[in-house]
């Protein structure tokens, strides 16, 4: 037996659901209001005794007002749990070609979800961009011998940059390497998930 | 009570990983998990439940599937995905870890 005034109390419901929802990007609002509408089916066929309108606004009751259910839908919209990002070929391709095939290098690393967009900033302009980077250097430092030669006014920094050269090129990858440590990972997926990390 | 809000904080920040343990190893539909968290007191308002359920499918945590029931409508179940699995794992740690800071600090409280 179906409660006197279940259709209204149902379609009320649902119709105060839809507005609240109103808001919401199209695919959610829908899925929404249809899980709302298959959970009261499903409640009403679970009960056993006979059905009043009681019975449906304790159903309605449980599900709580449709402002609150949609306040949450939007927060969790915005936010969820994320599978921990594992470094894969990407990852590791990125922090290998760096130092040795920078541009390769450097589209992996800007294709990877791993690292923060400020990581990926200081990993591919510092030290200096592989290749170029040391061409760069060594015309640098080639210029900076030729002064040398004609009594420049900094004697020996030609030499400084040549002994700093290995030191520089493996900055990148050994950052990077730091940088994907499995904690980060999650943070870095994106920003919403930065904002969320406890203050603590 | 000063602590109500955070307490619910808390429990609304759970409850996503307390959902992916539920079906971690049978498939539920959501009114069974309905069941299972309101005895916990993990789910007071049991419309929330659905949120959270699109975001854990569109995250690509668990996937979904219709099936008949005996008794009533039909019934989309939810499974949990090699990536629910693996989010599960990293909470649990993160959550023991968490679990185990707090409760040494209100020991060492309690001795004092």
């Amino acid at each position: 037996m179906t409660a006197p005034h279940a259709d209204p109390l149902i379609t009320g419901y649902l119709a105060r659901l839809a507005d609240a929802a109103a808001g919401l990007p199209n695919g959610p609002r829908t899925e929404l209001v249809d899980d709302v509408r298959a959970h009261i089916a499903e409640a009403r066929a679970r009960e056993t005794g006979e059905e009043t309108d009681a019975t449906i606004l304790n159903i309605l009751d449980r599900l709580g007002e449709p402002t609150v259910v949609v306040a949450d839908a939007r927060d969790r919209l915005g936010s969820g749990p994320q599978a921990p990002l594992r470094p894969g070929v990407v990852e590791y391709g990125a922090i290998v070609l760096l130092p040795f095939l920078w541009p390769l290098g450097v589209v992996l690393l800007w294709s990877s979800r791993a690292w923060t967009r400020r990581d990926k900033v200081i990993a591919s302009l510092v030290p200096p961009g592989g290749y170029f980077g040391l061409v760069l250097i060594a015309l640098t430092a080639q210029a900076a011998g030729v002064v040398i030669q004609g009594s420049g006014p900094l004697p020996g920094f030609g030499h400084l940059y040549i002994l700093l050269l290995p030191i520089l090129i493996f900055f990148a990858p050994v950052y990077l390497f730091i940088r994907l440590r499995p904690g980060r990972s999650q943070v870095a997926r994106g920003g919403r998930a930065r904002h969320r990390r406890p203050v603590a | 009570m000063p602590t109500d809000g955070l307490v619910s904080q808390m429990r609304r920040g759970a409850l996503e990983y307390c959902v992916l343990a539920l079906i971690r190893d049978t498939p539920r539909y959501a009114f069974d998990l309905i069941d299972a968290l309101g005895k916990t007191g993990m789910l007071t308002t049991e419309g929330t439940l659905y949120p959270l359920l699109s975001r854990l499918r569109r995250d690509g945590l668990v996937k979904t599937e219709w099936r008949e029931s005996s008794d009533g409508p039909p019934r989309r179940y939810y499974e949990l995905t090699t990536e629910g699995r693996r989010a599960l794992t990293a909470f649990r740690t993160e959550w023991s870890a968490f679990r185990a800071a707090v409760d040494g600090i209100l020991q060492e409280a309690k001795k004092t």
